[in-house]
């Protein structure tokens, strides 16, 4: 089968399922007891084992099937929940982590059987069956035995069937001319929702390899689905044992197929028990702990059939259906606005015209609304994984430490989504790491043991605020600047005139890293800065905000959507250029009297701070429209803590504007961050404010 | 709309055999060049174009066309000709290239569509001294006229 194309489908909810596993083994961790988390967590690594089937990814199926055991245990009660299950438990997925991510890159899950994680899950399960005992027989012959155990009843199955004497006949024809005989089980798993569909499937399967003889329950009464869970089947065929069923095994949803060599004589007890070792259960999963088995072997040939190499991950966005209802509504109203509009010109004078472009312009806004709503994803697939990063912190650096978060539902445009994990992720360690203190400390303090890092995210205007909070020591403010100073990023005498605020600022310096040792946790240097960048590549800024042995705060506020930007609209010789609003701090008019060299740069002072101008005629290469001797229009604009002032020729006004790319093939503009079509058709040009500076 | 949809120009030549390759001819100054029409997506009159700051000359700057920004090149500065007049006539011809995606270039004048086999083309000999002759794929003839092919990728290539 050509499973490529539910590829994507796969990745999403095996992505899907992943999370879900994380936050529910957090859960299952607190409450090992709670039911309601166990069977949310069995199910999840139910789907995900039979997905990676389906796919062929036996790697991963394998060591799903092993968790599911486990799970198994746990939820029957015959197995405890602990520490040291709970850490193998994540290192699994971990590693199913890595067989996506190989999947996503090559569509090929990657060659780490993970053996280690999967005898360490047998082993447990090994524990549990035995009561803790350590002297048990080795995982395979316990997986055997188990085996065996189920197959007995299996194996009985067909024996149930009734032979008449016309079958009889058949058979004794069929062995005489030399043609296996095979007595066949099928097991349908309980969850399967088309039992006669798949029990059916199975049937067409078989039927194709050897011939039926006998059916238990009738052929009929299977496509009925009135059976129970499994069925039986006496064959003839010329096929061997495993040949018979090759295909049939493929069908989802089966549990097992049971074949054995039928034996005409009455008495079928004797070769029952002989047989019991030549019998090939053929589970929908393959065990385990045998690599040489041979689905292993067809498993890395299906493997070496798909394209190496092809990246497959398309990005997609999963929408709501009602969202797209409003947007379907959306786009109906904006038919019936047209045809009103176009009813009201074939009649004499069209008097509602005014009315018409009001209601379009209505439609038009909410349909923006709408698209733009389509982008949206909740932030909730970014930080779910986080309360898993704190746990494994907490152990690692030996602090307490609890993570409370809120609004996971708040939405993000998609690409803002995708981007904001990495920069969270470095300051929640950061609050982990620096920000908390050591148990005793706290202790010495009179704050409680456990540490509390928050992670909280709301909708503020326009914006979305981010913000990581920590009830730790705060940040040093003498030791950042004496720091700055070690590291000549700063001089004394700077130091000295510097605002709190300021030095603060300074840890988003590059190079720039007080931990006092280097851990793998934090503390190489190469974080905030990044922190800081990454943000404002997303248009969004980063702030902080600390007071000593209270905690700090950073908060991140990010625009909720980078395709649509509030600009302000100016020309300069002519030409109109858009502005983003989101970095222009004021507008001033200035008398060329006040623009005054420094270092042969012209600078004005605008309230006691000197600030240089750029003249964007002379950037664009344009004649400014101005006399020199007429006042200049500066528009301030900020990056970072820096400012600077844009000589501008007039002001159009603020506007919305759709940010258009400028395409590959002028790229090489770097003061132009793209385009955007105006009302009247025109094409203005976006300016890119940080750029400039 | 202003537009001229290349599927209008078609009409008898279509029926010419497999291949054939049907080119529009253009005209630049007293030349006329021959672009292929598989790759043309559009032909549109000229219209404003918005300047790009800090590019190169032939490189006009971008226009709207149905809501995508298109940038737009002078087929005469890239070709070291004298620079465009703008008349009635002026076009921007819409291409679509595998490697450099849309863009337009601006001509004097679009003229037909004509159909060549390959016994009417002769392939360019590259003698090197004109700076011109590197866009140029061939030479078409076609009714006692010669017709220059332009060869897209060298023009749409950036110098």
């Amino acid at each position: 089968m050509d499973v490529n194309q539910y590829l994507e489908i796969f990745l999403d909810e095996t992505k899907e399922h992943l999370e879900s596993l994380n936050t529910q083994i957090l859960n299952l961790e607190q409450e090992p007891e709670d039911s309601d988390t166990i069977n949310e967590i069995f199910r999840a690594a139910h789907s995900l084992k039979g997905m990676a089937g389906t796919m062929g990814y036996k790697r991963m199926q394998n060591l799903t099937h092993d968790m599911e055991n486990v799970f198994s245990e746990i939820r029957n009660g015959t197995m405890k929940v602990n520490s040291n299950l709970i850490d193998t438990l994540f290192q699994c997925l971990d590693a199913l982590e890595e067989y996506t991510n190989n999947i996503q890159e090559t569509a090929d899950e990657g060659t780490n059987e993970n053996q280690q994680l999967i005898n360490q899950l047998n082993e447990y399960l090994k524990a549990s069956k035995e009561g803790g005992e350590v002297s048990a027989p080795s995982e395979e012959v316990k997986e055997n035995g188990k085996e065996t155990s189920e197959e007995n009843k299996a194996e009985e199955a067909w024996k149930d069937i009734k032979l008449g004497e016309s079958e009889r006949v058949v058979l004794e024809a069929a062995k005489s001319q030399g043609k296996g005989i095979f007595g066949i089980s099928v097991f349908v798993e309980e969850s399967c929702l088309l039992k006669a569909a798949r029990a059916f499937q199975v049937y067409k399967e078989i039927e194709e390899k050897a011939e039926i003889i006998v059916c238990n329950p009738p052929v009929q009464d299977i496509e009925d689905e009135k059976f129970d869970l499994s069925f039986s089947l006496i064959v003839v065929s010329d096929y061997e044992l495993e040949g018979v069923i090759k295909e049939a095994k493929n069908v989802s949803e089966i549990e097992k197929i049971v074949i054995v060599p039928y034996e005409v004589a009455e008495t079928a007890e004797a070769p029952e028990t002989k047989e019991g070792t030549a019998a090939v259960a053929v589970k929908e999963e393959t065990k385990p702990a045998a690599p040489a088995k041979p689905q292993q072997g067809a498993s890395a040939k299906a493997n070496d059939k798909k394209p190496a190499g092809k990246p497959v991950a398309n990005r997609t966005v999963r929408v709501d259906i009602e969202k797209l209802d409003v947007l379907m509504n959306l786009v109906s109203e904006l038919i019936i606005a047209k045809n009103s509009m176009v009813a009201d010109s074939r009649a004499e004078g069209g008097t509602g015209f005014r009315e018409h472009i009001e209601y379009l312009e209505s439609v038009t806004t909410n349909l923006h609304e709408s698209v733009m709503k389509v982008r949206m994803v909740p932030i909730e697939s970014v930080v779910s994984k986080f309360p898993r990063m704190i746990r494994d912190l907490s152990k690692k650096l030996n602090k307490k430490m609890e993570l409370y978060m809120s609004g996971e539902e708040t939405e993000l445009d998609r690409t803002v989504v995708d981007e904001i994990g990495d920069p969270l992720m470095h300051l929640l360690r950061n609050a982990a790491d620096h920000g908390l203190e050591s148990n005793e400390l706290r202790i010495k303090r009179g704050k409680p043991e456990v540490g509390s890092i928050f992670l909280n995210a709301y909708q503020d205007g326009n914006n979305v605020v981010i913000e990581v909070k920590d009830d730790g020591n705060g940040i040093d403010v003498e030791s950042v600047k004496n720091k700055a100073i070690e590291r000549g990023v700063i001089t004394p005498d700077q130091a000295a005139t510097m605002s709190e605020k300021d030095i603060i600022n300074l840890l988003f310096h590059a190079g720039f890293s007080t931990a006092k040792t280097i851990s793998d946790v934090s503390g190489r240097g190469v974080g905030l800065d990044v922190v800081k960048s990454k943000i404002e590549s997303l248009s969004g800024e980063v702030e902080v905000k600390s007071s000593l042995e209270e905690g700090s705060t950073w908060t991140i506020r990010l625009p909720l959507t980078l395709a649509i930007i509030q600009a302000l609209m100016v020309t300069v010789g002519g030409e109109k250029y858009a502005v983003s609003l989101g970095s222009i701090q004021t507008i001033e008019d200035i008398s060329p009297d006040d623009v005054k060299l420094v270092e042969n740069r012209e600078v004005i002072n605008l309230r006691g701070s000197v600030i240089p101008i750029i003249r964007l005629s002379d950037e664009l290469d344009i004649e400014s429209s101005k006399a020199p001797d007429e006042n200049i229009m500066v528009v301030i604009v900020k990056k970072g803590e820096r400012l600077a002032g844009l000589v501008v020729d007039e002001l159009i006004g603020q506007q919305e504007i759709v940010i258009k790319s400028l395409g590959k093939y002028i790229s090489k503009c770097r003061i132009i961050s793209g385009a955007t079509i105006l009302g009247d058709g025109e094409v203005a040009l976006i300016l890119d404010a940080n750029a400039l500076i | 709309m202003d537009e001229l949809k290349v599927s209008g120009l078609d009409g008898a030549d279509v029926k010419a055999g497999y291949d054939t390759q049907q080119y529009i001819v253009i005209k630049l100054g007293h030349e006329q060049y021959g672009i292929d029409i598989k790759f043309i997506d559009n032909i549109v009159r000229m219209q404003h174009i918005t300047r790009v700051p800090k590019v190169a000359d032939y490189l006009k700057g971008v226009i709207n066309l149905r809501g995508e920004v298109i940038p737009v090149m002078s087929l005469r500065l890239k070709m070291n000709l004298a620079a465009d007049e703008f008349t009635k006539a002026t076009r921007i011809i819409i291409l679509k290239l595998e490697q450099h995606g849309t863009i337009g270039v601006i001509v004097d004048e679009v003229r037909e569509v004509v159909t060549l086999s390959p016994s009417q083309i002769e392939r360019a000999s590259y003698d090197g001294k004109e700076d011109k002759t590197s866009f140029i794929m061939g030479i078409g003839k076609h009714e006692n006229e010669l017709i220059s092919l332009l060869d897209l990728n060298a023009v749409a290539l950036e110098k």
